[in-house]
This record gives structure tokens, C-alpha cells and sequence, in this order.
């Protein structure tokens, strides 16, 4: 690079890093999704029904092509 | 506290108009395409119009698509949802109208300048800076507009799909400020703050992570809402789009490097770039297979809803684009297909088949809704679906076929590596017109079915009477229990992030360390990870209810999911930005141009020459046998916008200087088939008959000394005389060979220009280091 050559071989060293800090971010938030309550999950998952939705009428009016 | 209801009406006006704007806009955007696509095949089709021509009219395309289609539909979504999820009316109708007429208006102002050549020369970030300035005025606009509303919900819940809009706001206003600081020179012209490769890597930044936070995050949101409701049942996995979340943010933004890889980055960033887009693989599969999952129970429905085939579709694609992603960006992968048309079929599967799907599948679901009256046509609907899925399919292989066709007779050689088999460019060219056929077809047919839905929106909509949503709630809300409050400070001072810095400090000195550093980061992060294991034996409820309260509350949760994104950005593009560039450079350094020089570059720009040739030769045999020796980052480091390219339609010009004699470049750019048989580059005529900006010379090189230059501070008249000397002498050799061309035409400064690339002063590598010390 700019110092290119200087950092060339430590390139392995920063997939490592990446590989390790990736892991670490899926495995804490795996860890912590799955620690979630069944209430608080039901909670969450039902938020866009919370509010109500006009229905489509699709099937009644709508003439076919 | 009353326990009184009230109704709530919400604000679905700005909706239904963000509605309309997305199919007005993205008939446009699709229109382009397919015009800019029939170039490719008929040079023709830009009527001898340099204001139709192909390297203004592609960011037209591509900013009209991904900002004015995929932006409108995007804010219909958000504004739409987060309503309903929040249970409050938008905070302000004022800034909601304001959001919208103000975006129209930047989308007006961006069909008029890129046509006229009005450019910053740098991909998906073309606009000039007043307008650039507007985006980011309006994003602002509507980030208070959007968290105002979050600050008044009743819901304090907040659902996946707000996680998802809250990364895309802070994420996009972070990359589009910083990919488009500049320094103007006039009022339509301006040269950006980083060049060469800073310029590359903080374009890359942005452009990999306009795909992630402005083309997938908020229509993932889109996607945890509308698919449950259409499907009449919850997501598949609560769990999994938690985990999907945080990986997506935390990983994407560090994948950019890959869109430069084999080139003259440097290495650790090729390195870094490619192992995280690997990475991606899990959360991109894991969001692809929650929405799939969704429809669990529900397949039949398939058959005969509209939207739930749009969607559906549009998650299948996310999960074929979200898997090539990834394999393009393994080096080899890449070096096949970099440059070639099989990127083009990349984005369009994402583009076309998530983008579109998803968007026109959420109009079928709101046209209904909104305006209270059933949609004119399902049958229609259904015919868009099909005809826009043939177009995909038609597109994105026809792009496969031709780019890993160009991709290998390109990389072709013979008598042992050392000769190329396809000397010829225009062979490669040639072998693909058929495929470049095909992709017209595909797409006509794509915007076909766009147009189909206009008809069938208009249809609906006339002689509808819009309807606002509205909700019963309760006219004073329970006060908010002190121990949901986390707090700024509670923010950071917290188990899980006190032991996450300490940790990810030590782990830093371990691997980065020297000797006694690095054993003492090795037994601090041991011990760190003893003692938050011990914490977290005794005192485990203090780790989950920091979670807890952070799913309810905005701020803390806002600034978590920036800290995540910022890292990589931070880590990458610092270390590039502090470095001493002219000095650090390994033996070779750029020349800085003459006045004339310059002038024809900004030229180069304003032609948008960049979307068909590059200028990097990258470390691979086949691209140093056709173009010469590699690119060296030192032979771009003055380039204020780096024009290295990702696209070549026609060939590398990095070292095309002295490759040809001047009359060459004048007769190629005056009618490139009378110099190449067959070449589908359009016709630069015009630029014969125009003459040189020469007054806006001395603003320009002012601004390329303030950026670290090293141009001598010449007076207006010395910069003109220089200009005249050397545009004399080109216009005289032109004369020699039989051609005659004033010397104050556009064409002169141009080929002044394109004689220069690859001229370089070679140094020594260690005076080089020696000097940036």
C-alpha cells in the first residue's frame, strides 16, 4: 500500500480477526435470541397485528383478465 | 390516568404519495435501462445527442432506480409500518410533506443535471453538490420525522422491521456524508475530499453499503412486516431475526474492499473485504429462510394472491443474489468476473427480483387498503408477475452467459500463459451481442409488467376515495415504569459492553502486541473472559434485563446499532485517510497533470467514461498481457474522483498513453467504428465542435492544491498560457497528420488527457517510506 509491503504479511492475521470477531457477534446474539422468553417472543411477533387491516376485497369485485 | 379511548387517524396521504412516486419513478429509471441497454446494442440510439449518450444517461438509470424507485417505495413502507407498529401518527405533517416534495424535488434536480454532464464522477454518488447537500438535508428531515414518531408511540415494543429502519437511517446518512465530501469550484463542480485509492475505498465503502442500508436493511423491515400480514400469520422466527439483525449490521459494512479486489489496494484490506463477505452468507440465508419460513401453512395462497407470489419471489431472489454476492467475492471468483457483465446480472437479481418484487407486491397490498376500493385487477396482477419473473430470468442469465463468456475468453491465453488467445477486444465484444440482445428483451418485458401495474393502480384508483387508517387508543397512556429507562450512561456502562470493550482490548494487544504486550493481552482477555463469565453466574439478571430494556428503548438502542456499523468503517478507512499518501507509496508516483490535462480529465468525468473503461490493471497474467504492467496505487494517488472503474465494456485505458498517436484518439472519438470495425462506443463529435473551459481552470487547480497537489500557485494568465502551449502543439502534431482541429476545442484537452495516463515518476521504495516518515 502506502507501507504496503509492511502490512502484507500480517494479511492472514486479519482474517483471522474477522473469522473470530464474526463468530463471537453470531454466537453472543445466538446465545441471547435464544434466551428470549416465549412470552416476550409472542409479544414481538405479534406487533403487526396489533393494529387491524381493512381487508382487500380482492376476491369479491375484482373482474379477471 | 382516563381510561377514555380515542381514534387515531393516521397520516397514509404521504404514504399514497411516496406509493405513486415509486411507480412513477420507476417506470423512468426502468425506461433508461432499457435505453441505455439498447445503446450497448445499437450505438445509434442516442440520436447523435451527447445529453442521450450512454455515460451520462447510465447514473441517470441506475440513481432513478435505486433513489427515486427503490427510495419512494422504500418511505412508503417505512412511514406505513412504523405507524402501526408504534400506534402513533407520524409526528409532523409538515416535515412528512416536506420529506416528500423535497426528495421529488432532488430527483427532479438529478434528471436534469446528470444528462447535461453535471457529475462528480463517482457511482451511485454522480450528483453535484448542492443537491448532495439537499439528501442530506431531507435524510435529516426525515430522521427527526421518523424518531420523533418513535418518541410518541404508544407501543414501547419496538419490532424487528424499526431495528432494521433505524440502521438504514443512521447507516446512510454516516456513508452518504462521508463518500460525498467535496471541495466545489463552482457551483455546479466540485473535486472530492479523498482521492485515489482513499477515494476507491471510501467508494467502495459507500457503494457496497448503499446495497446493504439503502437497498436491503429498510426493505428487510419492509419484509418482517408485509409478509406476516399477508400471510395472515407471524414471522417464522422471532429468534432468528434478532440473530439476523445484528450479524446483517455488524458484518455488512466491513464487506466494500471486495469491489477492488486483485487491484492496487492494499492486501489486508482485499483480505478483510473478501473474509467478512463470506460471512455474510449465514445472515443473509438466515433472513432469506424466516421470510420463506413464513409461509409456512400458507403456500396455497400462492395460487391466487398477488402479493404473497411478488413476495415470495422477491425473497427468493434476495436469497440468490445474497449467495453470488458472497461467491463473487472470493479473489479467484472475482477475477473471472470482475469487470464483465456477470456483475450486471448480480444486481439485477437483487435489484429487479428483491427490490421490484418487493416493492410491487407491497403496492398490490396497499393500493387496496389505501384508497378502499378492491384492486381493478388481480388478473393483471397476476400477468405482471409472470412477465416480470420471465424478464428476470431472461435478464440475469443473459448476463450470467455473456459475463463468464467475456470473463474467460478475456482471461484466455495460449503457448503457455504468454499469449493471450483473444488479442482483440472487440472478439469478446463481438461474442457477446446476443446476450446484450437478450438483456433489452428482459428488461422491456420487466417494465412492461411496471407498466401493467400503472394501469391497474389507475384503474383502482379512479373514482376511489383514499381512507386513512385509524386505531382506538387510550387518550392517556400509563406512565412508563422507571425500570424499562436505560439512559446514555446506562448505555455503556453495562456488563456485556464493559466486558466487550475490555475484552476486545486485550484480544487487540494479543494479536497486534509485541512480546510482553501480547502475553499481557493474551492473560487479560483470559481473565476478562473468566471474570464476565463469573458476573454473569452471579449477577445474570442484571445482563438480561440490560437486553430487555434495550428492545424498548430508542436512543440507547440507536447508538448501539451505529457503534456496530461505524466499526468497520472506522477500522478500515482511517488507517488509509491518516497515511501520508504521496510519501508512502511503493516505487512509482502520478505525475500531476498540466491545466490542459486536467481540464480533459474533468472531461473523462463529465462523459462518464468511467462506466465503460477502467483504469486499474489488476495482478493478474491475462490483464498484464493485454494492458501492460499493473496499476501501482501510487500511479492514482492525485486522482480527485479516482476513476479506476468497474465496468469494462470496452478496454482498460490505464496505460493507453503514447499507446496511439494523436490523430488515433481524434478520428476514434469522432467515429470509433472508423477506427474499430464493429465497437459499440458511442460517437464524441460534439466535443470537435466545443471549446475548453479555460476559466474555470484556476478554481479548479486551487482546489487540487488545497487537496495536497503539488501545483505550483500559477496565476490565471500563467494558466492560460500553459493551456495554449500545450494545446498548440497537439493541434499542431493533429495538423502533421493530416487533421485540423482549433487548439481551444474540448477534443485537444481531451487527448492531452488520455496521452498522459500512465506516465508516472519512478522512486525508490525506500526513499518513498523514508520520506512519509
Amino acid at each position: 500500500m502506502f507501507r504496503r509491503l509492511a502490512f502484507e504479511n500480517t494479511a492472514a492475521i486479519f482474517t483471522l480477526v474477522a473469522f473470530i470477531t464474526a463468530v463471537s457477534i453470531y454466537v453472543t446474539i445466538t446465545w441471547r435470541a435464544w434466551r428470549m422468553k416465549r412470552p416476550q417472543i409472542e409479544h414481538f411477533e405479534n406487533l403487526p397485528f396489533s393494529t387491524p387491516t381493512p381487508s382487500a376485497r380482492h376476491e369479491a369485485n375484482a373482474p379477471t383478465v | 390516568m382516563s381510561d377514555r379511548k380515542i381514534t387515531l387517524e393516521f397520516n397514509d396521504h404521504v404514504v399514497r404519495q411516496f406509493l405513486i412516486a415509486t411507480l412513477l419513478w420507476g417506470v423512468v429509471g426502468m425506461l433508461v435501462g432499457v435505453l441505455v441497454a439498447t445503446q450497448l446494442n445499437f450505438w445509434q440510439a442516442n440520436f447523435g445527442q451527447a445529453w442521450l449518450s450512454f455515460g451520462r444517461l447510465r447514473p441517470l438509470h441506475t440513481n432513478a432506480v435505486i433513489f427515486a424507485f427503490v427510495g419512494n417505495m422504500m418511505f412508503a413502507g417505512i412511514y406505513y409500518s412504523t405507524q402501526r407498529l408504534v400506534k402513533a401518527r407520524l409526528a409532523s405533517d409538515f416535515l412528512s410533506a416536506l420529506h416528500f416534495w423535497g426528495w421529488q424535488a432532488i430527483i427532479v434536480a438529478a434528471a436534469l443535471t446528470l444528462p447535461l454532464g453535471l457529475t462528480r464522477g463517482k457511482e451511485y454518488a454522480e450528483l453535484i453538490w448542492p443537491i448532495n447537500i439537499a439528501v442530506a438535508l431531507i435524510w435529516v428531515v426525515f430522521g427527526v420525522n421518523f424518531f420523533w414518531t418513535l418518541a410518541r408511540r404508544r407501543e414501547r415494543s419496538l419490532y424487528v422491521a424499526i431495528w432494521f429502519y433505524i440502521a438504514t437511517i443512521v447507516t446512510v446518512a454516516m456513508l452518504y456524508i462521508v463518500n460525498h465530501l467535496s471541495l466545489p469550484t463552482s457551483f455546479t463542480h466540485s473535486y472530492p475530499l479523498f482521492g485515489g485509492v482513499q477515494d476507491g475505498l471510501v467508494q467502495w465503502w459507500y457503494g457496497h453499503n448503499a446495497v446493504a442500508f439503502f437497498l436491503t436493511t429498510p426493505i428487510l423491515g419492509i419484509m418482517y412486516y408485509f409478509i406476516p400480514k399477508a400471510a395472515e400469520r407471524p414471522v417464522y422466527s422471532y429468534r432468528l431475526s434478532v440473530v439476523h439483525f445484528w450479524s446483517l449490521v455488524f458484518v455488512y459494512i466491513w464487506a466494500g474492499p471486495h469491489h477492488l479486489l486483485n487491484t492496487a489496494l492494499p492486501d489486508w484490506l482485499q483480505t478483510l473485504g473478501m473474509t467478512f463477505s463470506l460471512m455474510l452468507w449465514a445472515p443473509s440465508w438466515g433472513g432469506m429462510l424466516n421470510g420463506l419460513l413464513t409461509l409456512r401453512g400458507a403456500w396455497h395462497k400462492l395460487r391466487t394472491d398477488p402479493v404473497l407470489k411478488f413476495m415470495a419471489a422477491a425473497v427468493t431472489f434476495y436469497g440468490m443474489a445474497t449467495f453470488e454476492g458472497p461467491l463473487l467475492s472470493i479473489k479467484s471468483v472475482n477475477a473471472l468476473g470482475h469487470y464483465t457483465d456477470w456483475i450486471i446480472g448480480h444486481v439485477h437479481a437483487g435489484a429487479l427480483g428483491w427490490n421490484g418484487f418487493m416493492a410491487a407486491g407491497m403496492i398490490y397490498w396497499l393500493l387496496p387498503r389505501l384508497w378502499n376500493k378492491p384492486l381493478y385487477s388481480v388478473g393483471l396482477a397476476n400477468l405482471h408477475f409472470w412477465i416480470g419473473t420471465v424478464g428476470i430470468l431472461l435478464y440475469v442469465a443473459a448476463m450470467w452467459t455473456s459475463g463468464i463468456t467475456q470473463g474467460l475468453m478475456l482471461s484466455a491465453t495460449t503457448d503457455n500463459g504468454t499469449v493471450l488467445a483473444y488479442p482483440n477486444f472487440l472478439d469478446t465484444l463481438n461474442a457477446i451481442r446476443f446476450m446484450m440482445l437478450m438483456r433489452v428483451v428482459g428488461g422491456g418485458l420487466y417494465l412492461a409488467g411496471f407498466v401493467v401495474l400503472g394501469y391497474n393502480m389507475w384503474r383502482t384508483l379512479r373514482g376511489a376515495q383514499p381512507v386513512n387508517g385509524t386505531i382506538e387508543v387510550f387518550e392517556d397512556e400509563p406512565a412508563r415504569p422507571a425500570d424499562e429507562r436505560v439512559g446514555v450512561l446506562g448505555t455503556f456502562l453495562n456488563p456485556p459492553v464493559l466486558f466487550s470493550v475490555l475484552g476486545s482490548g486485550f484480544a487487540c494487544a494479543w494479536m497486534f502486541g509485541a512480546n510482553a504486550l501480547s502475553i499481557a493481552g493474551l492473560v487479560g482477555l483470559m481473565l476478562c473472559g473468566i471474570l464476565a463469565y463469573a458476573h454473569y453466574e452471579s449477577r445474570g439478571k442484571a445482563w438480561a434485563s440490560w437486553y430487555d430494556r434495550l428492545l424498548v428503548n430508542t436512543a440507547p438502542f440507536t447508538i448501539l446499532t451505529f457503534i456496530a456499523v461505524v466499526a468497520g468503517g472506522l477500522i478500515q478507512i482511517v488507517p488509509l485517510v491518516l497515511t501520508h499518501h504521496a510519501a508512502n507509496v511503493e516505487d512509482r508516483r502520478q505525475i500531476p497533470y498540466t491545466p490542459l490535462e486536467l481540464a480533459g480529465r474533468d472531461l473523462y468525468v463529465r462523459e462518464g467514461c468511467y462506466t465503460c473503461h477502467s483504469q486499474m490493471i489488476r495482478t493478474l497474467v491475462p490483464d498484464v498481457l493485454r494492458y501492460g504492467d499493473y496499476s501501482r496505487l501510487g500511479e492514482s494517488i492525485y486522482d480527485h474522483p479516482y476513476q479506476w472503474g468497474s465496468k469494462r465494456t470496452g478496454p482498460d485505458l490505464a496505460r493507453v498513453g503514447g499507446k496511439y498517436p494523436n490523430v488515433w484518439h481524434l478520428r476514434h472519438m469522432e467515429n470509433p467504428r472508423a477506427i474499430s470495425a464493429g465497437s459499440n462506443m458511442p460517437s464524441y463529435a460534439s466535443m470537435l465542435q466545443h471549446n475548453t473551459d479555460v476559466a474555470a481552470l484556476p478554481s479548479k487547480l486551487a482546489a487540487q492544491r488545497t487537496l495536497g497537489v503539488p501545483y505550483p500557485n500559477w496565476t490565471p494568465e500563467q494558466i492560460t498560457a500553459r493551456v495554449a502551449e500545450q494545446a498548440i502543439a497537439i493541434a499542431a502534431d493533429l495538423k502533421t497528420a493530416g487533421a485540423y482541429v482549433a487548439p481551444e476545442k474540448e477534443i485537444i484537452a481531451l487527448i492531452a488527457y488520455l496521452q498522459q495516463l500512465g506516465k508516472f515518476e519512478a522512486i525508490a521504495p525506500a526513499k518513498a517510506v523514508a520520506a512519509g516518515q
